[in-house]
């Protein structure tokens, strides 16, 4: 589902690299820990996955797909494909909670009818049906994660990337979001999270990709946090 | 796209006018004012084309034949003048039908006087040409024809008029050109404003996969309801006042300026000024987005 072959990425001209020759493959259906430290080339890799960011050199593909290649007009059907989450959340403050999941599913152009019921239901999933009208600046830090999450699967994408998404969290609510991906991998999309939480790594027990200075210097299935560290 | 994508941008569009409605009276106004004055002048122009247009019209050579010249001779340089690609038409007039003209003319003036046995009028061609600018050009060629004595049309009055309007019509684009540059100036200026104050929702917007399209069409609309809005309102104005003057021309009576029907010049300004609206509108609003949408 995803692989990187030889994979290089540079930032400016060259003189910070951020990949440093990457090599690894993600089967479909996987739950990948991305740990690290900070200005390893964990987000760099995510943004590469979904193409906000071209590698300098090598390959990555994503649904067998170099998206180093990928023309500029087909980057928005990659995206549909995969559902993103973020530290800060990134919503849309001044609207509802049932807006912002919904205004995931207009801008890929699905009818009125599939957004009514397909809101309510992913709603349901993240445990906030009786927040659909509420404001995102009247929900707790955990809430708008949630909100994110259903955002991020509204569209029924193959692939989940989440970037700390417990970054901003506290712990017993990080742990529910956690809890939240892995069921959501556990109806078989592919997640992959970017983390510098260690409970939540050592807990889950899910295959590690540890990088360091850019460089992919661990690959272990059920591996914990501090392995490397 | 679906029903909830287009109910999605029209909202967003109302909204993006708005949040920012003082911005956007501003840029509507300038592109009232640009409109007006354009329009006002299209109005100017036109009438001062048809009424240069209707002077040009008037606009004739006449080609004096020498006294001494055969019948032959005169028959060949008609031929000759019709023959010219530029003549439009070509009519005789002997000496004799002159002097009647001018007797005619004169009225009693000159009674008595036998013009059978003197008559120093000179027979002539009058010729009309296919474009009335033509003239000086063709004066000068014709003279060198065998038989001409000399060729008349207006020398000096003829060049006036044809550079005057030549001025106005300089002029009048220079102007319109530097209004419509400010226009799209202040329209993607108050478009780039939506635009930084809804990154943030752009940015969400590529990340869960909007096309660009998408994303543009509520800015598009955004400039394009400001085109139009600056169109409309002119439109009204210079109906009125066209409209009053048009009236006032014919209530005093000054049948001499010979103005255009308002249906045929608001037919024209709706032709021009609506697409230039809208153009503006939208030109201001392409400009202003490109780098933000390279996400």
């Amino acid at each position: 589902m995803v692989e990187a072959k030889n994979l290089f990425m540079k930032y400016g001209k060259g003189k910070q690299l951020a990949l440093d020759n990457v090599n690894f493959f993600i089967d479909r259906g996987e739950f990948i820990f991305f740990v690290g430290s900070s200005g390893a080339g964990k987000s760099t890799l995510l943004k590469l996955i979904i193409r906000e960011l071209k590698p300098t050199e090598g390959v990555l593909k994503v649904f067998n797909r170099d998206v180093g290649r990928l023309p500029r007009h087909r980057l928005p059907y990659l995206r549909r494909n995969i559902g993103m989450v973020f530290q800060d959340f990134r919503l849309m403050e001044e609207r509802t909670v049932y807006d912002n999941v919904a205004f995931a599913m207009i801008v890929t152009g699905a009818s009125r009818r599939e957004i009514k019921r397909r809101v309510p239901h992913v709603l349901n999933l993240v445990g906030l049906q009786d927040k659909a009208k509420a404001r995102i600046t009247d929900l707790s830090g955990g809430e708008q994660q949630r909100v994110g999450l259903a955002r991020a699967i509204a569209n029924r994408p193959a692939m989940i990337i989440a970037d700390e998404p417990t970054g901003n969290l506290d712990p017993g609510t990080a742990l529910d979001i956690m809890n939240l991906l892995r069921s959501i991998n556990l109806r078989g999309t592919t997640v992959l999270v970017a983390t510098h939480n260690r409970e939540i790594v050592d807990r889950f027990k899910k295959r590690v990709l540890y990088l360091e200075n850019g460089k992919l210097v661990g690959d272990e299935q059920k591996g914990i946090y501090s392995n490397v560290h | 796209m679906f029903i909830s994508g287009f109910i999605y941008i029209l909202g967003e569009t109302l909204k993006g006018l708005y949040r920012n409605r003082w911005m956007c009276i501003t840029s509507t106004g300038v592109v009232m004012v640009t409109l007006l004055m354009l329009g006002l002048f299209m109005v100017v122009n036109l009438n001062v084309r048809h009424i240069t247009e209707t002077v040009k019209e008037q606009v004739e050579m006449v080609v004096y034949i020498d006294e001494e010249t055969d019948r032959a001779t005169i028959e060949e340089l008609g031929q000759k003048i019709l023959g010219h690609r530029e003549v439009d038409r070509v009519e005789y007039v002997s000496s004799e039908e002159h002097m009647g003209r001018l007797q005619q003319q004169l009225g009693g003036m000159l009674e008595g006087y036998d013009s059978a046995l003197d008559n120093p009028l000179l027979a002539s061609f009058e010729v009309r040409t296919e474009d009335p600018e033509a003239v000086v050009r063709l004066a000068d060629e014709f003279e060198t024809y065998p038989g001409v004595s000399a060729v008349f049309y207006g020398q000096g009055y003829v060049e006036n008029l044809f550079e005057v309007t030549r001025v106005i019509q300089v002029i009048g684009l220079a102007l319109m050109a530097g209004l419509a540059i400010t226009a799209v100036f202040l329209i993607s200026h108050t478009i780039k404003l939506t635009v930084m104050m809804r990154k943030r929702e752009i940015t969400i917007m590529k990340y869960v996969g909007a096309t660009n399209w998408f994303i543009r069409w509520p800015f598009l609309l955004e400039g394009l309801m400001m085109g139009l809005v600056g169109a409309a309102l002119p439109l009204g104005i210079l109906y009125y006042l066209y409209a009053t003057s048009v009236e006032w021309v014919t209530a005093n009576e000054l049948m001499f300026i010979n103005l255009l029907p308002l249906q045929a010049v608001m037919a024209e300004l709706v032709a021009y000024l609506i697409p230039l609206g809208t153009g503006l509108g939208i030109l201001g609003s392409m400009l202003s987005m490109g780098r933000f949408l390279r996400v």
